[in-house]
């Protein structure tokens, strides 16, 4: 499986809003709503931290397994 | 609390400082079989759409964390945290016992994904211990 950073956070944050919406909603127009609230939360402040954190410096480069 | 209080797909509270009353046999059956095999729980209840989504939601998780040969938590003598992080995994029930003992599923430290592999693994066992728990509601009658 290909590992994409940004692919691999999506597809997580995707999995996580579904698994609420449906445990915390009954109604369909509520589940489309926090689902939203949730994915849009987690992927839009991941993009937004990373953005904060893009003026300090990086450490070394990882070593190569 | 009135209706508008309460939350949504919450049934109506009890009146009164009467406790709900436990759940049935079929209530704890469902927690059993929620637990063994995610979703299963919802299904006994009879929220059979439900219950294959979730059952979906988290085989797809799991799968996720395979292929990326992330951690399959074990308790490690001495690092306490591992011990809460193999709860949390095995939550996901007859998965985990199957990967663990029945296929031997160890998962790899050097493999690209290992963290993101992990943290997917771990994720669908605490989805599922969270579905133990709107079970248990369901069962007492707490939520629809």
């Amino acid at each position: 499986m290909p590992v994409d950073h940004f692919l691999l956070m999506v597809l997580y944050a995707l999995l996580v809003s579904v698994f609420f919406a449906l445990l915390w909603r009954r109604e369909r127009r509520a589940r489309i709503k926090l689902f939203l609230q949730l994915f849009v939360g987690m992927v839009g402040g991941a993009l937004l931290l990373a953005w904060l954190m893009y003026p300090f410096p990086g450490g070394p480069p990882a070593p190569i397994p | 609390m009135s209706d508008e209080e309460r939350p949504e797909g919450a049934a109506p509270a009890e009146t009164g400082s009467e406790p709900a009353p436990l759940p049935s046999g079929r209530g704890l059956g469902a927690l059993v079989a929620g637990f063994l095999v995610p979703g299963l729980g919802h299904v006994f209840l009879g929220r059979v759409g439900r219950g294959v989504a979730f059952l979906v939601l988290i085989l797809t998780s799991a799968g996720i964390g395979l292929s990326l040969e992330g951690n399959l938590y074990r308790m490690t003598p001495g690092q306490p945290l591992t011990y809460l992080a193999t709860l949390g995994s095995m939550g996901m029930g007859l998965p985990y016992f199957i990967l663990r003992w029945g296929t031997g599923y160890q998962g790899s430290v050097t493999a690209v994904g290992y963290e993101y592999g992990t943290a997917f693994l771990l994720t669908a066992g605490l989805m599922n211990l969270l579905l133990l728990l709107d079970v248990w509601d369901i069962a007492r009658g707490r939520k629809s």
